[in-house]
């Protein structure tokens, strides 16, 4: 059994509209990650992938295309689904291999291609990550599930259409440093507030874009991240959560369940608490996302998340920054690597490679993923060594 | 439930057809869950009644889909909406045509189930 599991090396593409096949997308993240850890393919003893809608791209089964296209067709493979979660739940189960002791290296990456089939498509594909017959078969796509829940929140909390507004403001601002980031774009609150509805109250600008790409990191047990002198994060907590998996059979729709028994795990196995954090990547699919995660996470009292980008202690330079990265409002949303992509960002943060938006004096942070609503969640938490 | 082949979403279609909400209700407990289920989230028994409520309930919340899902792009302007059914301790959520505004259907409106379309789901209507 491994004492300490540690991220060695990370890569990413740029997230957005790319042209290569969705392997082509999948091999340059993974080239990255395995150049950054300065190791060879063949020191890799498994690959875990995780990916939503290769069948959208003619490819399912992966994991052992990869593993051959790297030159270790003789490396197991394993390719994992958990809709938006797939990243994080995937980067978990990797985690767990090495943790346990099967593996002292493995690849962990998450790859998307969805671009291609244009908005209504995207859209309908989405719509099958909910519980399909009760709600998505019914006429609600993501960004509807995620403006019932809006609504139900606004209702019961009195929060604005504004106040959802500065979460995609702040995290546009954030975005704007990140060169990979989908969407580089610096918005107002007026921006936001007069930009075409998609699904009441939520406008385009409240929603992440439909993104391709792929981000990797290379997990492995700290002996083995030592020997490699090179510069290495420690995973320090890590913890999965569910929920019911339509919205409708929540008894509150403004907190997702799966959130916040993941955190607690993850809090409990690290010894910290919310406090402790210095910035966090949260699963800000929609601007109303971002506030109920970090109610959720235990950042602010339940009803008052709004007020994190509002009043500012959610930038970059505040008390908590939330989504340096960009999120995945800014940042872009390629759904099977959004969770791994937020700990390349980790990476990058405390092993100087985030150049303007590094969190300055950062030493633990935490990384919230979550698949369709909430379903399915995973929070890990990580310490600058 | 577990009755062979028989297809329970075909049986909440039936319901729904009527006007009606099907759940199932817990012979040990008397739990009652909306979805597909094989075992009690309270006791984890796993008998189960076919029950059939009044398809009318409450608006706990709502959106009006600007960008519709494939299947609904022929529809003007409409609501999927969260309900909570009248008579039993469940939500369920629908479709509901000619919604074009929030103030048109307020939290709290009742809404009642007219139906069940092949392409739009469970169908509902505002009771005024």
């Amino acid at each position: 059994m491994a004492n300490s599991v540690c991220v060695l090396g990370a890569g990413s593409t740029k997230y957005g509209k790319l042209n290569q096949s969705i392997i082509e997308i999948a091999l340059n993240a993974a080239k990255g990650a395995i150049d950054s850890a300065g190791i060879t393919p063949k020191q890799i003893g498994a690959g875990y992938i995780s990916n939503v809608f290769g069948v959208a791209d003619k490819q399912v089964h992966m994991a052992p295309v990869l593993m051959s296209n790297l030159g270790i067709p003789e490396v197991p493979g394993l390719t994992i689904e958990s809709a938006c979660g797939s990243g994080s739940v995937m980067f978990r189960e990797a985690y767990a291999n090495v943790k346990a002791g099967f593996y002292d290296c493995v690849l962990a990456l998450g790859v998307e291609k969805v671009t291609h089939t244009g908005t209504t498509q995207s859209t309908t594909l989405f719509s099958y990550c909910s519980d399909f017959f009760y709600e998505g078969g019914n006429g609600a796509s993501f960004p509807g599930l995620f403006a019932s829940i809006a609504r139900a929140y606004m209702t019961k909390y009195k929060a604005t259409e504004e106040d959802l507004a500065a979460v995609a403001v702040k995290n546009h601002e954030n975005g704007l440093l990140n060169p990979k980031a989908h969407i580089r774009k610096r918005i107002t609150i007026d921006d936001v507030m007069n930009s075409p509805i998609v699904a009441s109250p939520l406008k385009i600008y409240d929603c992440c874009p439909f993104s391709d790409g792929a981000s990797a990191v290379i997990l492995c047990s700290e002996e083995f991240a030592k020997k490699s002198g090179r510069p290495y994060v420690k995973v320090i907590g890590s913890g999965r959560g569910a929920s019911p998996a339509a919205v409708q059979g929540r008894e509150d729709i403004t907190t997702i369940p799966s959130t916040i028994a993941a955190a607690n795990q993850a809090y409990s196995m690290a010894g910290v608490k919310p406090k402790d954090i210095d910035f966090a990547e949260v699963h800000d699919c929609f601007t109303i996302a971002e506030i109920i995660d970090v109610e959720d996470l235990g950042f602010f009292k339940k009803g008052t998340g709004a007020q994190g980008a509002k009043e500012g202690t959610t930038r970059r330079d505040g008390q908590i920054p939330i989504n340096p990265s960009g999120g995945l409002k800014s940042k872009g949303h390629p759904i099977g690597a959004t969770g791994v992509g937020q700990v390349v960002e980790v990476y990058e943060q405390f092993t100087g490679l985030a150049g303007d938006r590094t969190v300055k004096d950062a030493e633990i942070a935490l990384t919230h993923n979550f698949g369709a609503t909430g379903a399915s969640a995973a929070v890990h938490i990580f310490q600058k060594v | 439930m577990q009755d062979g082949d028989i297809n329970t979403h075909d049986k909440f279609i039936q319901a729904a057809l009527k006007g009606k909400i099907l759940a199932n209700k817990c012979r040990n407990c008397g739990k009652i869950m909306l979805e597909t289920v094989y075992y009690c989230p309270a006791c984890s028994k796993s008998d189960f009644d076919l029950v059939e409520f009044n398809g009318e309930g409450a608006v706990v919340t709502h959106t009006i889909q600007a960008v519709a899902p494939e299947g609904f792009e022929d529809v003007d302007s409409y609501a999927w909406v969260v309900f909570q059914v009248e008579d039993a301790p469940i939500r369920a959520s629908g479709f509901l045509p000619g919604v074009k505004v929030p103030s048109d259907l307020p939290i709290g409106s009742k809404v009642k189930v007219t139906g069940y379309d092949k392409k739009h789901g469970l169908s509902l209507q505002k009771v005024t």
